[in-house]
């Protein structure tokens, strides 16, 4: 019989106040990490119309010591642009070390957030502690999932007058077994819950690994 | 008009001095020796041709002729001339030790005249501030009492003077202790409050006593119950700039030598803000205040953020502004500013967009080798920011092209620094890397690669390395041929760990994302296949075997025929079942991504899509592979656990497919 990938386990309890003890420095997924490409949608539906944008996106940097992860995205058919629209990002990774569920900033609230995550079901086993210490006290360090904020910073290939906005950004989970990647993105000034999704694409006959070192 | 007798040529002056012969004596020596004197201070020119002249010698015996109780005026003349050819004019320096003046100096020291004595004091000075003059030996019992008499002294030229020599001599942790135990540290305390020379001598061998002793530092802060320290602390806010910067470099290596003590983070901000302040004096003061921050901030994160809210991002950066800056001042501002940008991303968004790039980037080209290293440090720490290496800011040729040219720089401390600079600048995420290429920098870094340096070795591989990561099909092939098969499988055997670790990555690298390059794991007879293989089978470092079986997961992520290899690999046909097979010693390793490594490589082989994986699977299990995975599948590494179970369920599909069939 199969063993099943997927596992809804909860996530344990870190005792005491610091919940950082725990944290391990490696990356915690090697489906997260520098080099790693996911391709897929960004759901733009509006009242008027449906639409949806292919994306792809490129991990470029990956920090899970500071809870940090940038890259870019690339948008590929987006209307009224002449090329793929690329844009570079930097990711919040939620390890309630360095981040926390709450985003503090971007114009988002505390219940902006709880609205978003709980709209991944893998967030369902933490609503309740994150809604009575905002997670603090969770060890997310052995969870099958990743949850993260990406911000998008600057357009890599066109100008700032391209007539798009990087002004919100995304709530997003990665699923650590299959890689995967779903995400919502917030903007009180454009549709809500745009979702994206994305999975690993840089699979020949089996997974491939790049790597680089800073000095 | 004819020469007179007394003629102040140098030739001719030189002539006079001396003992017997031609020599003057009396009056016409003492003149002799004031003129030569008068000549020579702050003349460089001179003091060379006097040097030449063979004056030195000349004018050592006669202070060795009169040192004992001749004529005062003359010793103080003699002890003066030869003072000078000791200052700032390293022939002079060993002409004088040379000619044996030392003992000579130091024997008037007890002349029963103040002047003599002044004279001695200041000669013996400046022979002591040189590094060639050697050190002063304080473990002998006499030398460490005649050091401790020249501090009770009441004259201050010599409590400056024997500082001074402490401050030149005492190294070692046992001489740091023994001047301790000897009562120096103390009686140097007592002498901070005395005369501006004095207390800026006391500072500097204070230093020099505790300096990385935590033993003595300790000892140091508890003298007059901290009142020791508490004079320090006020001495960074003296009015004379050099006190303040000796002060500010005494409290830092007492920090230092024991974490303890000057920990408060008022007193380091002080120490910041005094620093940065100090950057604007002219003179020595104002160029030891950047090295002195920087040792202050080294990888401290909080202090950078102290930095940063005082300005001196911007402080350091206004220099470049004000005209051409003196090379030790330069070094100095640059390697504060790599400090900064060393840890903290917005300093390096404050570098950058306050435009000194192109300051940094002409100093890689300045004549002083220490600023093109100091230049090197600061491109590499401002290249650790991943946005603007995205966006990159710091990969154009007005960056790359100097870097590329210190390759070929004479001084291999340079080639090292620029080497980690162009690590950095190499990952700039294009997938074009036409600029490394066409400035001749790849095959540069391929010549290094072969070097009999290790470290030039090490770092020009782990240069290409990250050059060749996501980069394009023709730049790997274009990099390829420069760095050849046989060099890259003789890489990844090299005698250093690291090198083959670095090698391995640049392989997977290579192999990654494009199908073609494939090939070359398999040219000259599989050449870096075999490397790989022994390289495993020898169970090198950790590292190593991790990139190993990351490279081997990469190559097993091909065709068939790859697989095959790769599985070949791992189960050798001709194995005897006595030698346990690596992977199994891998999958069993206490090193998370080893384990992690390992069920990739078996992820891939018995990949769903292909082929022959079912009959891969069937030789993984007949090895035991695939039942030593099963007692992974709780593995405590999460990422592990879950790749094993994704081997396991490949696996399984293809037993149910067979039961079906």
């Amino acid at each position: 019989m199969p063993v099943r990938v997927v596992e809804s386990s909860t996530p344990s309890q870190v005792s005491g106040q610091d919940a950082s003890s725990g944290h391990s420095l490696p990356p915690r997924c090697t489906l997260l990490n520098v080099g790693r490409a996911f391709a897929g949608t960004q759901n733009v539906s509006s009242l008027q119309k449906d639409e949806a944008w292919k994306v792809n996106v490129q991990i470029q940097g990956c920090d899970f010591d500071h809870g940090y992860l940038c890259g870019t995205m690339e948008a590929l058919n987006v209307p009224l642009a002449d090329t793929p629209v690329v844009t570079f990002w930097e990711g919040e990774i939620v390890d309630t070390k360095n981040y926390t569920f709450f985003t503090g900033k971007w114009e988002a609230t505390p219940e902006d957030d709880i609205r978003h995550w709980s709209k991944f079901p893998s967030f369902g086993p933490l609503l309740s502690q994150v809604e009575a210490d905002g997670g603090k006290s969770l060890d997310l360090s052995n969870y099958p999932y990743i949850f993260m904020r990406w911000k998008e910073q600057y357009f890599v290939n066109v100008g700032v007058d391209c007539g798009l906005t990087i002004a919100g950004f995304y709530y997003v989970c990665f699923s650590c077994s299959d890689g995967s990647i779903n995400g919502f993105y917030y903007d009180p000034n454009s549709s809500p819950f745009q979702k994206l999704e994305l999975k690993c694409s840089n699979e020949l006959m089996g997974f491939t690994f790049s790597s680089y070192q800073l000095q | 008009m004819p020469a007179s007798a007394t003629g102040n040529r140098p030739e001719e002056l030189a002539e006079r001095l001396g003992v017997g012969g031609a020599a003057a004596e009396g009056e016409a020596l003492l003149k002799a020796l004031r003129e030569v004197k008068n000549q020579i201070i702050g003349n460089k020119t001179k003091k060379l041709l006097y040097l030449h002249l063979g004056a030195v010698p000349r004018i050592v015996s006669v202070l060795a002729s009169v040192a004992g109780g001749g004529d005062a005026a003359l010793i103080v003349q003699a002890a003066a001339a030869i003072g000078s050819f000791a200052c700032g004019v390293e022939d002079g320096v060993r002409a004088v030790l040379d000619a044996g003046a030392v003992p000579h100096l130091t024997r008037i020291l007890s002349h029963p005249d103040e002047k003599v004595v002044d004279a001695g004091a200041r000669s013996l000075r400046m022979i002591f501030k040189s590094k060639l003059t050697p050190k002063y030996d304080v473990l002998q019992e006499k030398n460490m009492k005649f050091l401790l008499s020249l501090l009770y002294r009441e004259n201050e030229n010599v409590t400056e003077l024997a500082a001074s020599i402490i401050a030149h001599s005492c190294e070692r942790n046992e001489e740091q202790k023994a001047l301790y135990d000897a009562g120096i540290l103390q009686r140097l305390v007592k002498l901070l409050g005395g005369p501006l020379n004095q207390r800026d001598a006391c500072l500097e061998s204070i230093e020099a006593i505790v300096r990385n002793n935590s033993e003595v530092a300790q000892k140091f802060a508890c003298i007059d119950n901290g009142k020791a320290l508490s004079s320090l602390i006020e001495l960074i806010q003296d009015r004379y700039p050099r006190t303040r910067l000796l002060a500010c470099i005494c409290l830092i290596t007492i920090r230092h030598a024991s974490p303890c003590f000057v920990q408060e983070m008022q007193i380091k901000t002080k120490l910041i803000i005094i620093l940065i302040e100090l950057l604007e004096e002219p003179g020595t003061a104002g160029d030891e205040a950047p090295f002195a921050l920087t040792n202050l901030i080294m990888d401290e994160e909080e202090l950078h953020r102290q930095a940063v809210s005082i300005n001196a991002v911007d402080k350091l950066c206004n220099f470049f502004y004000k005209g051409p800056i003196e090379p030790r001042r330069l070094q100095g501002i640059l390697l504060a500013l790599a400090e900064l940008c060393s840890k903290l991303e917005k300093c390096r968004s404050q570098l950058l967009s306050l435009q000194v790039l192109n300051f940094i980037v002409d100093a890689l080209k300045h004549d002083c080798t220490d600023v093109r290293i100091a230049a090197c440090s600061c491109i590499r720490n401002i290249s650790r920011s991943l946005k603007n290496l995205s966006a990159g800011h710091l990969s154009s040729e007005t960056v790359v092209v100097p870097l590329v040219q210190l390759l070929h720089d004479e001084s291999s401390l340079v080639q090292v620094a620029a080497l980690g600079a162009i690590c950095n600048v190499a990952v700039n995420f294009a997938p074009r890397k036409s600029v490394f290429i066409q400035c001749g920098g790849v095959s540069q870094l391929v010549q290094l690669s072969k070097s009999m340096d290790p470290t030039l070795r090490l770092k020009s591989v782990w240069a290409l390395r990250n050059l060749m990561f996501l980069a394009d099909r023709t730049d790997k092939e274009c990099v390829l041929m420069d760095l050849t098969i046989s060099n890259l499988a003789s890489l990844i055997c090299d005698s250093e760990h690291p090198i083959q670790e670095q090698a391995l990555a640049l392989v997977s690298n290579l192999v990654d994302g494009c199908r073609d390059p494939f090939e070359h794991a398999f040219a000259e007879d599989n050449a870096i296949i075999n490397a790989l293989t022994r390289i495993l089978r020898g169970a090198s470092s950790p590292g190593v075997c991790i990139q190993g079986m990351f490279l081997l997961a990469n190559i097993a992520a091909g065709n068939e025929l790859h697989k095959e290899v790769v599985l070949n690999c791992l189960l050798p046909p001709q194995a005897n079942g006595d030698s346990p097979l690596f992977i199994i010693k891998f999958l069993q390793s206490k090193e998370n991504l080893l384990r992690v490594a390992s069920v990739w490589c078996i992820v891939n082989l018995t990949y769903r899509d292909s082929l022959c994986s079912s009959t891969r699977a069937a030789r993984l299990r007949d090895a035991g592979i695939i039942s030593q995975i099963k007692t992974m599948v709780n593995d405590p590494c999460l990422d592990c656990k879950l790749r094993v179970r994704m081997a396991l369920e490949q696996c399984m599909d293809f037993e149910n497919t067979h039961h079906v069939h």
